[in-house]
């Protein structure tokens, strides 16, 4: 893989699902399950490796087969390789993790139409080699996961109290419900939003200056 | 950090964005709901005064601190805080702890006024806002009532909208009128909102409209469901006249057009009369009032007049 | 009736599939900045869910269960979607060059709304039959427009006020989100 392209590394196309094009807080890819099931920090982490997981393995074969798909097709048989996966990890939860499933719902089915998935593969998995994709799987995947357990952390902490399920809040805290519901859901991610693209904007006025100096 | 450039405001008359008129119809509102307030700290003591307090305090606190940080004309003087805060106050149960009003005029001012660009500009009226908030995350604390200190028995505590629903005779019309019953600290004496509410019309500071046809339509929906008594009882009682005469008169958060008032009022009501009578919350007045303040673009839209010599386009 | 008057009051108010339970929050986000176009997004998945849910109907009960394939259900129904949402674009295509026009940009995103799907998955979950399941389907189609609607009435306001500029685009609109959540809120427990 060192000599397919000199942009794109397996490090650097990590980093970038990672960090500079995070699903949810740059690309907004993927909101409903980011705010449907983030009212615990567990659940935001399950969900996000479960994507992962598909992400990965999406990536892979997509890549592997993308001088085989007629281009007329693609649509059809990228969803058909989604949903394999989706249903593979959907079958292995029931079978082994049945009270995650059950807290997860719907929304493992619904990672067949999870935007991330499929922007990756008509995006990138299409027209890189297999390796990078799952670089890219990876770092997408991981950077999605990260975001979403942020995200749910901060809602289990004021909407129960808890972090990871340990309480943390003094007793006498009266959690504050709307957090789990949700209006919580919606203007968490919305004040977290702000947050990131001022720390971004810092950041990058920090970059531009100490070029600037050099 | 430069002064954000205003972009063209486009609004029907009354223009409120003179911070000299604001001020002074700010003002006007506070005095129309003191009646209410002091109605309140007469039937719940010095909690209630505590938490009025508490309330406007945070409420212009927050403002001022808010437009200072961002290095904004400082408006927290203009009296709308005041307004917000007196509001939430009256929208909390006497017994809440100090902590429910603070969060509140955070929220109200921060969230709902302030992110989307100060006076003039916010789309849902924000003491409403934070009262649905409250009311949804500490649902015991807000929908326990205290006692009036005058009351002779602990059972009638229920708010009178619980015993409505189940028989109407329960509750006599002086008691709601005279506002010895539990309920949240301003909605419980119906003749000071009215007389402060009435105020406010004949000042012209808020639409006739939009109470009118809001009590109207709730009238008309509970007459048809339990008849005249249970009807003038439901309108006398719970958060209705408050919310009709000081929240759903808002200028910025309701339609500006006439027949979108009438359309606003109505829908206020007949979801009121549905909340009320069917869904889980006893009190359905704020919910009703958020989803027309949603609402009110839309209605906006429908009910705009056609500006003069503006030709229809041929698709 | 009644059965129908609560899937109504159901599917638009009380249970309003971006309002209460965040499905469909991408096209939600994403095509809310102008009414108009809201409005032809709102339409094209008001078609296709109505026109998916009789179809994923009958996949499940024709095929599916009577081949006791039961455990390939999101495969199934996402292939039916893909493949309806294709055959639309298709015949609207040949039948209707100005509803094309009109819809055309939207209808390949659809495939990827996850509203499509849910509703599919909960009218079998629910036990609806196929008339109730097409009407269901409708009906929730409606609660989105009416949400995505109301979010893009909102939004085309608040670019004529004063809004922060780092309050513009997601950050605000997700927030005017939250609010009009905490409005539909109030219906719970209608039916």
């Amino acid at each position: 893989m060192a000599d397919t392209s000199k942009k794109l590394t397996f490090w650097g196309t990590f980093m970038n699902g990672l960090v500079t094009e995070n699903p949810t807080f740059t690309l907004m890819l993927g909101m409903c399950p980011t705010l449907g099931v983030t009212t615990a920090a567990m659940n935001g982490v399950s969900m996000g490796l479960a994507t992962t997981f598909v992400l990965v393995f999406s990536n892979l074969f997509i890549s592997l087969l993308r001088n085989i798909i007629p281009d007329k097709v693609r649509i059809p048989s990228y969803i058909v390789i989604i949903a394999s996966f989706v249903t593979m990890i959907d079958l292995m939860m029931q079978a082994y993790l049945p009270d995650l499933r059950a807290v997860l719902g719907t929304y493992i089915q619904l990672i067949v139409v999870n935007c991330i998935i499929f922007a990756r593969a008509e995006s990138f998995a299409a027209k890189n080699p297999p390796a990078l994709s799952v670089a890219d799987g990876l770092g997408m995947g991981l950077g999605f996961t990260i975001s979403i357990t942020l995200l749910s952390m901060v809602r289990e902490l004021f909407g129960s109290g808890s972090v990871f399920g340990y309480t943390v809040m003094p007793a006498s805290y009266q959690p504050m419900a709307i957090m789990n519901m949700v209006p919580g859901g919606f203007i968490t991610l919305g004040l977290m939003m702000i947050v990131i693209n001022a720390i971004k904007k810092m950041a990058a006025g920090r970059g531009r200056r100490e070029e600037g100096l050099a | 950090m430069q002064q954000m450039q205003k972009k063209l405001i486009i609004a029907s008359s009354p223009h409120i964005r003179d911070s000299v008129t604001t001020r002074r119809i700010m003002q006007e509102v506070c005095l129309a709901l003191a009646p209410a307030g002091i109605a309140g700290i007469v039937y719940f003591g010095v909690d209630a005064l505590k938490l009025i307090l508490i309330s406007v305090c945070t409420c212009v606190l927050t403002e001022y601190l808010y437009q200072r940080l961002m290095n904004q004309k400082v408006t927290a003087g203009d009296w709308s805080a005041v307004v917000t805060g007196l509001l939430i106050a009256y929208n909390v149960p006497a017994s809440a702890p100090w902590w429910i009003p603070v969060v509140g005029g955070v929220f109200a001012i921060l969230l709902v006024k302030q992110l989307f660009g100060g006076i003039g500009s916010n789309f849902a009226n924000p003491a409403l806002t934070a009262r649905a908030v409250l009311f949804i995350s500490w649902g015991s604390i807000m929908g326990s009532y205290p006692v009036t200190r005058y009351m002779e028995d602990a059972v009638s505590s229920a708010t009178p909208l619980a015993l409505l629903q189940q028989d109407p005779s329960q509750v006599s019309v002086w008691t709601l009128l005279i506002g010895n019953h539990g309920g949240v600290l301003g909605e419980t004496c119906a003749i000071a909102l009215i007389l402060g509410g009435v105020y406010l019309i004949i000042r012209g500071i808020a639409d006739w409209r939009i109470p009118v046809s809001f009590i109207c339509t709730a009238f008309v929906c509970f007459l048809l469901q339990g008849g005249f008594d249970l009807a003038l009882k439901e309108v006398l009682a719970g958060g209705l006249l408050l919310g009709a005469f000081f929240m759903a008169t808002d200028y910025v958060t309701t339609p500006t057009s006439v027949p979108g008032r009438f359309i606003m009022g109505a829908g206020c009501g007949l979801l009121l009369f549905l909340i009320r009578a069917f869904a889980n919350y006893p009190e359905g007045c704020s919910f009703a009032i958020l989803f027309m303040n949603v609402m009110t673009p839309m209605i906006d839209r429908f009910t705009m007049p056609k500006y003069f010599g503006e030709v229809k386009k041929h698709g | 009736m009644s059965t129908f008057l609560t899937i109504l009051i159901g599917q638009i108010l009380v249970n309003n599939y971006v309002m209460c339970q965040f499905f469909g929050i991408c096209p939600f986000l994403g095509v809310s900045k102008k009414f108009d176009t809201a409005l032809g997004m709102g339409l094209a998945v008001t078609f296709v869910i109505t026109v998916a849910s009789f179809f994923t109907w009958l996949v499940q009960n024709f095929l599916l269960v009577p081949l006791s394939l039961e455990y390939l259900q999101t495969l199934a129904f996402i292939l039916v979607i893909a493949v309806l949402v294709q055959v639309v674009e298709m015949a609207l295509k040949k039948l209707s060059p100005t509803l094309y026009q009109a819809l055309g940009v939207y209808l390949p995103l659809i495939t990827t709304n996850c509203v499509v799907l849910a509703v599919a998955i909960n009218n079998i979950t629910d036990g609806y039959n196929l008339l109730e399941s097409t009407f269901s389907g409708c009906c929730a189609a409606l609660g989105f427009t009416l949400s995505l609607l109301l979010l893009a009435g909102i939004r085309e306001r608040m670019e004529l006020s004063n809004m922060p500029k780092w309050m513009q685009g997601f950050p605000g609109a997700l927030i005017m989100a939250g609010m009009m959540a905490i409005a539909f809120m109030g219906f719970g427990g209608l039916i």
